[in-house]
């Protein structure tokens, strides 16, 4: 959250490697990409893989590294998961770039056009992303260890598999903890005592925030904006300038997510959530394996490894949602006994634009 | 005698010199022509099949949602280079024309506010003026007891206010450059006559200058209409979308380039047809008492209005710099900035943050120095290349690679990045994801400051010298690189660092083409300011800038002012 560049003792793909490799699979056509395939050693992730954890562990040492584009959620939180799993599988060196979603899925968009096969799995916030790479069949079916550990719930997102859960994360109310009582419910929002005390992100900024929008549209009817636009809300970017502006004082009470407010609480800052009576909004931030994975083994281990204990204590640790009921919550509230609501993946592709567009005619911007 | 025969001749063919003129042509055609190009190949296909078709046109100028970000931008950018060039034309006058004190001062402040990015500033008065939190309201409220205070920064009057005080250089450097080679002759008369100063300074002096105030209005619209960053920060929150901001928008997911490309083009008519309006209005008003001969010129005296006087011209940097580096400083200083300048808030962890502990940020900066040094001397070389084969006429249609060197001057950056995704993010040359694809959009967009430097200094160079080298027997090259480059070599070194410093804060276009490998420190910010991470936003622009002003300092010390003296006819 705090860093947006990678971090680059990690190594990043080198720059110079990648120019050439670009210029060459595009100049070269088909002929340049069979090279890059002889290059990197192609073995494509479809092939049978080790059923058992001893032996993917094999198999992935042998292709010694792993590369891992993530936006879930900050870079502490991804540098927790890639410690954890240099911790757990020593000899594979993890090249992560931690990014927002939109960033990491231009920059892969580009590479598929180009035909570049550098990445092996790919970690966004956004599952609009997933089902448009699913339909240009870049994504690999293949279901991970351990995938049993999550809540009965959240195990098969993707029926045929090619990407699962991979992080959670919810809208909440945030609010300044100067208030004793902050709102309990979304429709408390429109309440004419906030009026000039509430902040929210912009949709066509933030896919949070699209997301939350969408569930308030179909959740109470396009009134609700029309009502809330009355209370005159601060419009931010992303859904973390709540946060700001609830711990500066700028605004007191915000639409916002649950980690952004947890972290910035661990901080020190008066900053608390509240899970609103008429359901959290769930936000599922797909994982996935590229079906051109240059090292596939070691993707399909580096996917297995969200559902073990490990990773969600990194997350935990973070002030992230954990995916096991097993290692509470940082918010206090395990994961199943949240009171959530979820968008369906088909609803947001068109629900996204048009509530960007009704957003604008309500609130101008 | 008969062996050398041979050997003089073969040395005078121009041939190879012909190729370095021609290489530096096709890099300009590479640069400025096939962007543009692909910009209005790009506005007539469709983004989701790539079908010729003039829906994207149909879409951008017949929704009233993208309509109202145009209108919004023309009334910004108005309103910016009114102010800017009020600001910019009362300064100048005190400097360079009446006996106030600290003029010395005053010029060199609105330098630093030239090279401030507004961005910065628009992020400071975010800490100054937000409606509830900013200090200066809560000093308000405190002092008044008032229920809050009368301050927003998040409304039109905000933006234009702060891209107005990074803008009004423009038009001092051009006013105060003009007024110095206006003789007070005519001011005197028109005194004798019975005007009194004000009359004088009306009626004669600024109708002489006008040409000059017109140019600074332009150059500052043109800034304010391509203007991101501020926009974004502060007119987001206030409910308007300008064009810039849409145009972002239209690159998140799921992103229409193609339509990007269209509605982007009109903007690019809008700063053509300006400037061609101002070349018609440049025609037509022109004194020719401006001669730089001849002619006294002596200072106005201010007599009691002295003091007063620099308390006007004092005020605009006081808000562009005073204010907004205090607020950044205090900052970048604090673990929260919304706790104020409290005891135990005070910290230096930003900073070791930005330059010791996170890499990403270390990155950042190495890229942003190492790209803007690239770029800045591509600008140059190239800059010089082309206005000597367009001053000594060495190929045919010298002309039009003068006119592409300029060219990219009136195209705003974000319309000049949206060029190189649309032309270089896809075979046969993808540039897209490596480090030459800003380089070489930063060395574009300010290639016209170091084209009209290298141009004017080529201009003030006698023949005599070249022609001698020629006489002896110096091919065309070997004269270029021993006679004429050493001559302009304080010329090179001012215009590089004339590209250099706008490439190293450059934001509207960094924000279209960087990709995770290649973010520089503005990309940084904007993903800082994006999550509210104001203290280490702070820390890095603070960083930003001493490596500005050290570098300013560096050259202003090996060459003194003069190397700054290109701004004014860039």
């Amino acid at each position: 959250m705090m860093e947006s560049a990678p971090h680059s003792d990690e190594v990043m793909p080198g720059g110079r490697t990648l120019s050439r490799r670009t210029v060459l699979g595009a100049g070269l056509g088909i002929v340049g990409q069979a090279l890059l395939g002889a290059d990197t050693g192609r073995r494509p992730a479809e092939a049978a893989a080790p059923a058992d954890e001893a032996g993917l562990y094999a198999e992935a040492k042998k292709e010694g590294k792993v590369v891992w584009w993530t936006a879930h959620y900050q870079l502490n939180a991804a540098e927790a998961v890639r410690d954890a799993f240099v911790a757990r599988y020593p000899g594979i060196e993890v090249q992560f770039i931690r990014q927002t979603a939109q960033v990491i899925y231009q920059r892969l968009t580009q590479n598929l056009k180009a035909g570049v096969r550098e990445l092996d799995v790919f970690a966004s916030t956004d599952e609009a992303h997933y089902t448009a790479l699913k339909r240009q069949g870049v994504l690999a079916a293949y279901r991970p260890l351990g995938l049993g550990n999550l809540p009965q719930a959240f195990q098969n997102v993707d029926p045929d598999g090619t990407y699962h859960v991979g992080a959670l994360g919810f809208v909440i109310i945030n609010y300044n903890t100067t208030l004793t009582i902050p709102p309990q419910k979304w429709t408390d929002l429109l309440d004419p005592r906030w009026k000039d005390q509430i902040t929210v992100g912009h949709p066509g900024f933030s896919g949070y925030v699209g997301n939350w929008v969408v569930a308030m549209w179909d959740k109470f009817g396009w009134d609700y904006f029309a009502k809330l636009a009355k209370n005159n809300p601060k419009i931010g970017r992303s859904i973390n300038d709540t946060v700001t502006d609830i711990v500066s004082g700028e605004r007191l009470v915000g639409a916002g997510s649950d980690g952004t407010s947890l972290d910035s609480r661990s901080r020190g800052n008066p900053v608390n959530i509240q899970f609103p009576a008429d359901d959290a909004i769930l936000i599922v931030s797909p994982v996935a394996v590229l079906k051109d994975a240059p090292h596939p083994n070691a993707a399909r281990l580096l996917e297995s490894f969200y559902y073990t204990k490990e990773y969600s204590l990194a997350m935990s640790k973070t002030s992230n949602y954990t995916l096991r009921a097993d290692v509470p919550a940082p918010s206090g509230v395990p994961i199943d006994r949240v009171k959530w609501y979820r968008n369906k993946v088909e609803r947001l592709e068109k629900g996204v634009p048009d509530a960007i567009a009704k957003w604008r005619e309500t609130f101008g911007v | 005698m008969s062996a050398a025969a041979p050997l003089l001749i073969a040395r005078r063919r121009p041939d190879l010199s012909l190729g370095v003129w021609t290489v530096a042509a096709a890099i300009l055609l590479f640069m400025v022509v096939v962007p543009l190009a692909w910009i209005l190949v790009a506005s007539v296909h469709a983004d989701q099949d790539n079908r010729l078709t003039p829906a994207n046109y149909v879409e951008a100028f017949t929704k009233s949602i993208y309509l109202e970000p145009v209108r919004n931008s023309l009334i910004l950018a108005a309103l910016v280079a009114v102010i800017a060039v009020v600001f910019g034309t009362v300064l100048a006058w005190a400097v360079s024309r009446t006996d106030m004190p600290g003029r010395t001062l005053i010029r060199m402040l609105t330098f630093a506010s030239f090279v401030t990015p507004s961005f910065l500033g628009a992020t400071a008065w975010i800490f100054l003026a937000a409606p509830h939190s900013g200090w200066l309201n809560r000093a308000w409220v405190a002092l008044t007891g008032a229920p809050r205070g009368f301050l927003n920064i998040y409304s039109l009057a905000g933006a234009v206010c702060v891209i107005a005080l990074y803008s009004y250089p423009y038009a001092f450097a051009f006013v105060s450059s003009a007024l110095e080679l206006v003789p007070s002759e005519m001011e005197r008369s028109a005194e004798l006559l019975g005007a009194n100063w004000l009359r004088t300074t009306w009626r004669i002096t600024l109708p002489l200058v006008r040409p000059a105030i017109i140019a600074g209005a332009l150059m500052s619209f043109l800034e304010a209409i391509a203007e991101f960053g501020t926009p974004a920060f502060l007119l987001i929150p206030a409910r308007q979308q300008v064009i810039t901001t849409q145009l972002y928008l239209f690159f998140q997911f799921p992103s229409r380039p193609n339509l990007a490309a269209a509605y982007a083009l009109p903007l690019l008519a809008v700063t053509v047809s300006l400037f061609l309006l101002q070349q018609r209005l440049l025609r037509r008003g022109r004194f020719t008492t401006v001669s730089g001969k001849g002619g006294v010129r002596v200072p106005f005296r201010l007599g009691p209005w002295r003091w007063p006087v620099f308390a006007i011209c004092i005020t605009p940097p006081i808000f562009s710099l005073i204010l907004p580096y205090a607020a950044l400083l205090a900052t970048s200083l604090s673990h929260a900035w919304g706790r104020g300048p409290v005891p135990g808030n005070l910290t230096f962890a930003w900073y070791h943050w930005a330059l010791v502990e996170n890499q990403g940020a270390r990155r950042a900066i190495a890229h942003s120095v190492s790209y803007a040094a690239a770029a800045a001397t591509i600008a140059t070389v190239l800059a010089v290349c082309s206005a000597y084969a367009v001053g000594r006429r060495l190929l045919p249609g010298a002309r039009i690679l003068g006119y592409l060197a300029m060219a990219p001057f009136v195209v705003p950056g974000i319309v000049l990045a949206i060029g190189f995704f649309a032309a270089y993010a896809r075979p046969p040359l993808v540039l897209y994801g490596t480090a030459w694809m800003l380089i070489v959009a930063f060395a574009t967009r300010f290639l016209p400051i170091a084209y009209a430097g290298s141009e004017s200094a080529l201009r003030s160079l006698d023949l005599e010298l070249e022609n001698a080298a020629r006489t002896l027997g110096s091919g065309r090259l070997r004269t270029f690189g021993r006679i004429t480059i050493p001559l302009l070599r304080r010329s090179i070194l001012a215009n590089w660092l004339m590209v250099f410093i706008p490439s190293l804060r450059e934001l509207s276009s960094a924000v279209f083409l960087f990709t995770p490998a290649t973010a520089v420190i503005t990309n940084v910010i904007f993903d800082l300011s994006d999550e509210g991470n104001f203290e280490p936003l702070s820390a890095l622009g603070i960083i930003m800038m001493a490596l500005t002003f050290g570098l300013v300092a560096v050259a202003y010390r090996l060459f003194g002012g003069g190397v700054f003296g290109q701004r004014q006819r860039a």
